[in-house]
């Protein structure tokens, strides 16, 4: 067995034991943790496999989040059968503004992600009849024996792992590797017989689809749906996560949703004004200290590294 | 060499081919044939028209008028993944590799897409092509260095990667776009030996731009020399030596320094 294989395997255990030792309130904190690190992951196939930065995965976690709260609102659909919508409403809505995005590159790739994402914002704000506009949607709970902090963590952890698993063979896959030969050098990929905006566009699909089922996970979680889970300043959460935890890595975003999470409730509770600016100090210092994030500091990949800084 | 007149035969062809930037005719009418195990080099002074003309034959440019064959069939216009699908491979100018993947993932990444198994998304690559693509760097002598990222390889090992990802795609035909640029002496000797090994082990055709007359006259079988946008003589590399009008032209650019 492998170092990181024994990691794994003693953090599955750690997770799976919590609920005996920790109070509610830190189950939630670890629920959350885990779909903010799902959809950080998912970001992450784009970012850090193929070198797109998309300003505008709020619009994929909001579509997975009201496709699964109007189904169980509007159509009286259960939990169970509501979630599933999530991941391929969000999948249907990357593959749609996606066959634009892929189009472009850099600015104008992020630029463009941006503006669906304010569009999908905007016609959830203002479509009041069937999203509630402002009001959000109210009483999206999961059935009665999901409702615990601890069930509903479990549900979580469940789903969010075996999500992970299958976004982790994708990274290992043939795919991902032709993913990461788009990334180092389109023109080359290009004259190896890739069809470039193609793969984009199935990778940008698959990152919508993780998305928006992360998107459905908080829906049941957080009771209620409102638009700003379409905001531009929400599409910014997985893009800090992902810097923070190593972007370069596929168990970084995971890493830094922990750190984000555990920080923000530490300063928070202290000095809930001053988020922001510690937020943004953290930032900077990982930027420039530790380009890696946070799983540059349990080393490897050195040379990585250097080759990015150097470019 | 199969009949150098018959078009069915020919590995490229292409009729009447010209581009033009703004006002400038880069490529002005270019007929070229290209016959199977033809080592062709494309030479002439600096703004000849030798980029640009690679740059139409590979995809990365579209011409203005002109028609270009690729193995019989008409390839005008087609996107470069898709010609390279038609079994053409290329180098470029400027070193064009994956810099932050390893030699070995390089290849493997090649041959993966060659074998059109790049939307598989489930099974794991690592092992996928390996062996193949070990072979291929020990053909181009880079198996020590194959674990290595290949950004950080000296620059001739990186040029004999960019050969190496070329070959995994299985060419029928290969373009190299001054193979040997920015190589010290040595290297490109060794590099040309390279090419010319490869091809007449498998008689790939290959077309080259070039700038170092010593490699031209080593290597090619034939040779066409552009000038102007326009073709102003192809033959072999004696009766191109002997021609008046080539010294004329790279005497004037000499001259012209």
């Amino acid at each position: 067995m492998t170092a990181s294989a024994r990691a794994l395997g003693l953090l599955a255990v750690v997770l799976a034991l919590a609920p005996l030792a920790l109070p509610p309130f830190f189950l939630q904190l670890l629920t959350e943790i885990a779909i903010v690190g799902l959809f950080a992951t998912a970001f992450n196939l784009l970012m850090g496999f193929g070198g797109m930065v998309s300003f505008g995965h709020a619009a994929y976690f909001a579509l997975g989040a009201y496709a699964a709260a109007l189904l169980v609102k509007r159509a009286g659909v259960p939990m169970l059968l509501a979630l599933p919508a999530a991941p391929l409403a969000a999948a249907a809505g990357a593959l749609l503004f996606g066959f634009f995005i892929v189009r472009l590159t850099h600015t104008y790739f992020a630029m463009l992600s941006l503006a669906f994402a304010q569009i999908v914002f905007t016609v959830i704000f203002k479509w009041k009849s069937l999203t509630g506009g402002d009001d959000g949607l109210l009483d999206v709970w999961p059935p009665a024996m999901l409702k615990s902090p601890a069930a509903y963590y479990y549900f979580t952890l469940a789903t969010v792992a075996l999500s992970l698993f299958v976004l982790h063979s994708v990274s290992e896959s043939p795919f991902g590797y032709a993913l990461r030969s788009v990334r180092e050098n389109p023109r080359r990929a290009r004259f190896i017989g890739i069809n470039v905006r193609r793969l984009q566009l199935l990778a940008f699909v698959i990152s919508g689809a993780f998305s928006g089922l992360a998107g459905g996970l908080f829906a049941f979680y957080n009771g209620s749906v409102f638009p700003d889970f379409a905001y531009f300043t929400k599409s910014f959460e997985p893009l800090v996560v992902a810097l923070l935890g190593g972007a370069q890595s596929f168990f970084g975003p995971l890493a830094g949703a922990f750190g984000f999470k555990i920080l923000e409730w530490l300063v928070s509770r202290q000095w809930p004004v001053y988020w922001p600016l510690f937020l943004g100090t953290i930032v900077v210092l990982v930027i420039v200290a530790l380009p890696q994030g946070f799983v540059g500091l349990a080393g490897g990949q050195g040379w990585r590294t250097r080759l990015i800084r150097k470019s | 060499m199969a009949d150098p007149t018959d078009p069915q035969e020919l590995v490229l062809q292409t009729i009447g081919l010209r581009k033009h930037f703004g006002g400038v005719l880069a490529v002005n009418g270019v007929d070229l044939s290209v016959a199977p195990g033809d080592v062709r080099a494309i030479i002439g002074p600096n703004g000849a028209g030798k980029t640009t003309l690679f740059n139409l034959l590979t995809g990365d440019l579209t011409h203005d008028s002109g028609r270009i064959y690729f193995a019989g069939e008409e390839v005008s216009g087609l996107p470069p993944h898709q010609l390279c699908r038609r079994g053409m491979g290329r180098t470029f100018q400027i070193t064009s590799i994956f810099r932050r993947l390893s030699a070995l993932e390089n290849v493997q990444t090649a041959f993966l897409s060659h074998h059109r198994r790049h939307y598989n998304i489930l099974t794991p690559a690592r092992r996928l092509y390996r062996d193949d693509a070990f072979a291929l760097l020990e053909r181009v002598g880079l198996q020590e260095q194959a674990r290595k990222p290949s950004g950080i390889l000296p620059h001739g090992d990186q040029r004999r990667l960019e050969l190496a990802i070329a070959l995994a795609s299985g060419p029928r035909l290969l373009l190299l776009d001054e193979p040997t640029a920015g190589m010290a002496p040595r290297e490109r000797h060794e590099i040309m030996a390279l090419v010319a090994r490869i091809t007449s082990d498998t008689g790939l055709t290959v077309v080259f731009t070039e700038h170092d007359m010593d490699v031209v006259f080593a290597v090619a079988r034939r040779i066409t020399v552009l000038h102007q946008g326009s073709v102003l003589t192809e033959g072999s590399p004696a009766a191109v030596r002997a021609n008046p009008d080539v010294r004329r032209v790279y005497l004037g650019q000499l001259t012209s320094c």
